[in-house]
């Protein structure tokens, strides 16, 4: 695989050019800085989301653009102001659920041994307890909001993130910048913080991304069964008040087609930025880029083969 | 790039499979055999078999409480008059501290044994013998029930308590040849159900669906006319309702949006609905406790200001009315006094006179528009409402949006239920919606909402009488009542009650809820409609027995 | 063999973490079933009744240790308590009625879109830059982007709702008795196809792209190259070759995506009121019903436990390393 120090040369301005240069990133990023901007400036832009603005159900009109719900509210000002604080949780959640499992993964697979064997049971345990389920249990119990949503949302998040990082700073520990680094005499702290998360960069940048898309999706669906806020304005509460108020009886589809599709367009979005930085990072795909273009220069179209990259180690 | 490969072999074993896909799922409406009346009325994921009608009343299967087993009175409370039903009358003697009971002749329960007032006497004892089981609390008040004779059942009063009636005579009645034998009766699930019902033989038990047929013994000549009840398990209100919309069910009791399009629109002849508005019905509660809400202009200034009209629209799709003064709903309609409505003007929508009354009591308007108390604090409150009962957030939304035109600064708060439950009944809120508490009289209605016994100090818990009310005038109007036997009597009490409310506004009524029933009529006939009001249409009225009218009346087409 | 003992004992001892969660978790929060039972009534049951309702359910007082205690001994006897909601019947009666159901569901729904997309993904691997390979694991990753109840409602509103080509819930028609018989089960099927269909069409994007994915590695390696050297005819290449070892990761997937699946399952037997544990779970935490809840997820969390060691069995019988390092 690539040496590290090919990633750790790349800055924000090199991801930058690598996010331009791929059509599946371009694409991503596009979708998820505009979600990110209605989310930003939208709620200004629109009616308080709580206002009766008039008769219950109606469908889209010139005047509501995507209709009134059940309660005869703005269906655009609950989804632009439900883009604010669903984005910003699930945000959040990806964050944090990596910063944790960041932590927890690097110790056990810096440290080894017993740390190693005590934090992967751990992680281990939390990775075969069924989300959902859990979540539904822990969430029962706290009183609903954001807090609590992000709370279980952590708690039943960042084993994955844990269990990977861990592999990747096993491998890390054997490299020979580490080792030098700890025959220096390097605090440990130092050594993980210094030499190994940044190692990680790429590999932690897309796992903010999955995890986010993980936070987004079980957000949604923990407030879906009204295990959150529900008098709060997210897009899982849009969606439980869309079936407490019978859309599908009613034909409402207005009060939950656009919010699903937003929901699915953010998680499409960021997973096609993922796999755009895939593309970028993996070396494999890489050569297969170079090969193309090299081909597409000299007139001729590729072949189903795929070419092959040896170990630069 | 390379032009585009044919579908590969795996492609058309696709298609073949979608296709003998899509001729396995013919389109088809399921209907059940004739006969057999499909009703919705517990939301359940799925069935557990329990038809113990003495336990908590959720855990019993429909209609346990009025279908299988019987009590000994019917209320009906579209006429506001007592069926006579396991009992055919009754006399209060020793000055209204026995209450006599004769038993039916000619009853039978279900396996062929006859029922009597032993039958009657042993069910009360079970009561006494498990307080778990004595959900009206029929022993706070009784002191001894006892068979006199085979059809006579007296009950011991330890005061004299008329109202008691009401509780007594609700009451289920089980077979003493088999419950005695019942260790537990809390925790017994009486799978196999010995009643005197029109439907008590458990046909079909799965966790989807359940059948009861007809009760072979049934003492009611010719009666129940159809064959079989079945009850489908859906577990929203939503699936119930789409189950009602394509002809699945025949029977339901759920909120239905927008109604007259959504179901009647699908068939216009067979898909009736009528909701009268017999439900409880829905105060706005002021916390008497605290200022200002201790001064009668202060409440009525608030309930002018609220603009009812637009709350049952909002809140309710047009299902119910704003409430008049009384707070009385349509199942009080022949308690009702017409002065007593014509004097509470406080109900009507007037935002100017709600401001001269707030001026008269000293919250005036500051600089910045908004009301003070004297003392210079601003009057801010949260109007508390349950998160996800929609109804009553958004009638809260209403509150809120009317009060702050009135110079208040009030806000919606939404709590779980626990919480706000808690809230309201240890008195911690200024405002909150609620509801009131029923039973065939207005008694109960009146007393919890004024009668000073029923005050809690703030902190301490309260089952009802969250708003801290106590009025001596109403106290000396139900302590009569309790002891009045004499209907006309009993109404004029009950007019008296009703002054008191309205000039003392102890809460701020603001609309009945409405009794929820839908019904198919192109298999069966003989729904309670509002041409042809026999008894409340609607399956969720078992606690008194109003259901077993509609069992019994009901006949396939 | 010891390989196989290991990953049991770690199974064991996940099973009493989540005993030990199940059981203090309850008990570090406020909360009283008797109010919760109140609320579903509105007004509906005299005031007196509540202190019935307390009676019924009277929560014991004794040292959190015994309760724990004791509470372990009738776990391991199969005994989850009484449902608060379904009173008086025991949890394990309530949890039994659905059990089957849900994991007919999942199990299915996880099968049929583990075959299905790992074929998927193994062909447009092969035909790298082919129609399949352009279109279908974007279009399939949007699709997966949705929220599986929302794909279910939109698959109920459409397919059964308004073209009424599906019923409308419930796992067979209430007309019939459940048996081997084929009206029954071919009924069974049709019920279950929308909200199987839902699903798989959900998760069939994550297993292509990990099947196309790993191929992909796969189809550079020395020895796949060297196969095709030797002339050997492509299916034979594609399955016998490169599938086959490019098959362990998402076999290896399969186990963490098995309690994934069961949570989106959950949710769209919600939608299809489907009589699994979905609704049940729902109900249970809407009821505050403590047992119930707790014996949801308990069954829930074996089952998913169970099903983790049959995937390291299979592990253990598909890749050779696994063997030779037990």
């Amino acid at each position: 695989m690539s040496g590290p120090r090919a990633t750790r040369a790349t800055g924000i301005t090199a991801w930058w050019h690598a996010i331009r240069r791929d059509r599946k990133a371009s694409i991503g990023a596009t979708l998820i800085a505009g979600f990110v901007l209605v989310g930003i400036v939208g709620p200004w832009l629109v009616g308080a989301p709580d206002a009766l603005v008039g008769v219950p159900l109606q469908s889209p009109s010139g005047a509501h653009w995507l209709g009134t719900n059940g309660q005869g509210q703005d269906v655009l000002a609950q989804l632009v102001v439900g883009t604010r604080v669903s984005l910003a949780i699930g945000f959040a959640v990806g964050l944090a659920v990596v910063l944790i499992g960041a932590l927890v993964g690097v110790t056990a697979g810096y440290f080894g041994g017993r740390v190693d064997a005590l934090l992967s049971v751990i992680f281990n345990v939390f990775l075969v307890l069924p989300g959902l389920p859990l979540a539904i249990v822990i969430a029962a119990y706290l009183p609903s909001g954001p807090l609590t949503l992000g709370f279980v949302l952590v708690v039943t998040g960042w084993a994955w993130n844990a269990r990977v990082l861990r592999s990747q700073a096993l491998a890390l520990r054997r490299r020979d910048f580490v080792a030098a680094a700890v025959v220096a005499g390097e605090s440990p702290f130092n050594i993980i913080t210094r030499e190994i998360l940044p190692n990680m960069m790429s590999l932690l940048v897309a796992q903010v991304i999955g995890s986010t898309v993980y936070a987004i999706g079980a957000q949604v669906g923990l407030e879906f069964l009204g295990l959150g806020d529900v008098s709060a304005f997210t897009w899982g509460t849009n969606l439980y008040w869309s079936q407490n108020d019978s859309a599908l009886l009613t034909g409402a589809w207005w009060t939950f087609v656009p919010t699903g599709l937003c929901v699915a367009l953010v998680g499409f979005g960021l997973t096609l930025l993922n796999s755009g930085f895939d593309e970028i990072t993996n070396p494999r795909l890489q050569m297969e880029r170079a090969w193309r273009a090299h081909l597409a220069a000299r007139g001729r179209t590729p072949t189903r083969s795929t070419p092959v990259v040896r170990d630069r180690d | 790039m390379i032009a585009a490969a044919p579908p590969p072999p795996w492609a058309r074993l696709a298609f073949a499979l979608a296709a003998l896909g899509a001729v396995a799922c013919a389109r088809d409406v399921p209907r059940a055999p004739a006969g057999v009346l499909v009703v919705s009325q517990e939301q359940q994921a799925s069935w557990i078999r329990n038809f113990n009608p003495l336990t908590t009343a959720t855990s019993a299967r429909w209609p346990t409480l009025a279908g299988i087993y019987e009590p000994l009175y019917v209320f009906n409370s579209q006429r506001s008059e007592y069926v006579p039903w396991l009992a055919v009358g009754h006399a209060w003697t020793e000055g209204n501290l026995v209450l006599q009971l004769t038993t039916r002749d000619s009853v039978l329960w279900s396996d062929g044994r006859p029922f009597d007032a032993r039958d009657v006497a042993f069910t009360f004892d079970l009561l006494k013998r498990h307080p778990a089981l004595d959900r009206r609390g029929l022993w706070g008040f009784l002191s001894a029930v006892d068979a006199v004779d085979e059809r006579t059942v007296a009950f011991r009063f330890q005061r004299v308590f008329i109202p008691g009636f009401d509780e007594i005579v609700a009451q289920q009645i089980v077979p003493r040849h088999v419950w005695s034998t019942v260790a537990d009766p809390v925790a017994f699930a009486n799978e196999n159900p010995v009643a005197t019902g029109p439907f008590t033989e458990v046909r079909v038990f799965q966790n989807q669906v359940y059948e009861l047929g007809r009760n072979p013994r049934y003492w009611r000549p010719g009666e129940p006319h159809f064959d079989a009840i079945r009850c489908p398990a859906y577990p929203s209100n939503d699936r119930a309702n789409l189950a009602l919309v394509f002809g699945e069910a025949d029977w339901a009791g759920n909120f239905i949006p927008a109604v007259d399009r959504v179901f009647v629109g699908r068939n216009p002849e067979h898909h009736r609905y009528w909701f009268p508005l017999t439900g409880s019905s829905i105060f706005l509660y002021a916390n008497t406790r605290r200022a200002p809400f201790d001064d009668v202009r202060v409440r009525k200034a608030f309930s002018m200001a609220i603009d009812r009209t637009l709350m049952v629209d909002v809140a309710l799709h047009h299902y119910s009315r704003p409430a008049d003064a009384t707070g009385l709903s349509d199942a009080y309609a022949a308690w009702r006094d017409s002065a007593a409505v014509a004097a509470g003007d406080w109900v009507r929508h007037d935002p100017a006179a709600a401001g001269r009354l707030l001026d008269a009591a000293g919250l005036v308007r500051g600089a910045d528009g908004m009301r003070r108390l004297p003392d210079g604090k601003p009057l801010r409150y949260e109007v508390l409402s349950v998160a996800g009962w929609s109804d009553w957030v958004r009638a809260a939304q209403v509150i809120a949006r009317d009060l702050q035109s009135l110079g208040v600064d009030a806000t919606v708060r939404t709590y779980d239920f626990s919480a706000w439950f808690q809230r309201v009944q240890e008195g911690n809120f200024d405002l909150t919606l609620g509801w009131s508490f029923e039973g065939p009289t207005p008694y109960s209605f009146y007393r919890w909402l004024m009668a000073s016994a029923t005050v809690s100090p703030v902190g301490v818990a309260a089952m009802g009488n969250w708003h801290r009310y106590g009025s001596p005038a109403a106290d000396r109007g139900l302590a009569a009542f309790e002891r009045e036997a004499d209907p006309t009597k009993q109404r004029a009490l009950c007019v008296e009650l009703q002054r008191v409310f309205v000039s003392e506004a102890p809460a701020i009524p603001l609309y009945p809820n409405p009794s929820w029933a839908e019904y198919n009529t192109s298999r069966f006939d003989g729904f309670p409609a509002a041409d042809h009001p026999y008894a409340d249409p609607s399956p969720n009225k078992f606690d008194r027995g109003e259901l077993l009218l509609v069992l019994t009346t009901l006949t396939p087409r | 063999m010891p390989y196989i003992l290991q990953r049991l004992g770690f199974y064991v001892f996940a099973a009493w973490a989540a005993l030990t969660l199940n059981f203090f978790l309850p008990r570090l929060m406020p909360g009283d079933p008797a109010t919760a039972l109140f609320a579903r009534f509105r007004g509906r049951l005299a005031p007196e009744a509540m202190l019935a309702l307390r009676e019924t359910f009277g929560l014991t007082d004794a040292p959190l240790l015994v309760q724990y205690v004791t509470y372990l001994g009738h776990v391991l006897r199969g005994d989850f308590g009484i449902s608060i909601a379904y009173f008086p019947s025991p949890v394990s009666q309530v949890i039994g009625t659905g059990l089957v159901w849900t994991v007919f569901l999942a199990g299915t729904a996880l099968i049929v879109s583990f075959a299905i997309g790992t074929l998927l993904g193994a062909v447009a691997a092969w035909q790298r830059r082919g129609w399949l390979d352009t279109w279908l694991p974007s279009t399939l990753v949007f699709i997966g982007a949705f929220p599986y109840f929302w794909l279910a409602m939109l698959a109920l509103y459409v397919l059964g709702f308004t073209l009424r080509w599906f019923p409308l819930g419930h796992a067979y028609g209430d007309d019939l008795t459940p048996g081997f018989t084929f009206t029954f089960l071919a009924d069974v099927v049709r019920h279950a196809a929308l909200p199987i269909g839902t699903v798989v069409l959900a998760t069939l994007g994550g297993w292509l792209l990990s099947m196309r994915n790993t191929m992909i590695a796969v189809l550079g390696s020395d020895y796949v190259n060297l196969a095709r050297a030797k002339g050997l005819p492509p299916s034979q290449v594609m399955l016998r070759y490169a599938a086959r070892n490019a098959l362990l990761p998402s076999v290896t997937g399969f186990g963490m995506a098995l309690g994934f699946v069961l949570g989106g399952s959950l949710l769209t037997e919600i939608v299809f009121s489907y009589p699994g544990q979905g609704y049940l779970l729902v109900q249970a935490v809407r009821n505050q019903d403590y047992p119930l809840m707790q014996g949801i997820f308990l069954v829930i969390t074996l089952a998913v436990l169970g099903a983790n060691w049959l995937v390291d069995l299979a592990l253990l019988w598909l890749d050779p390393r696994t063997r030779e390092s037990s």
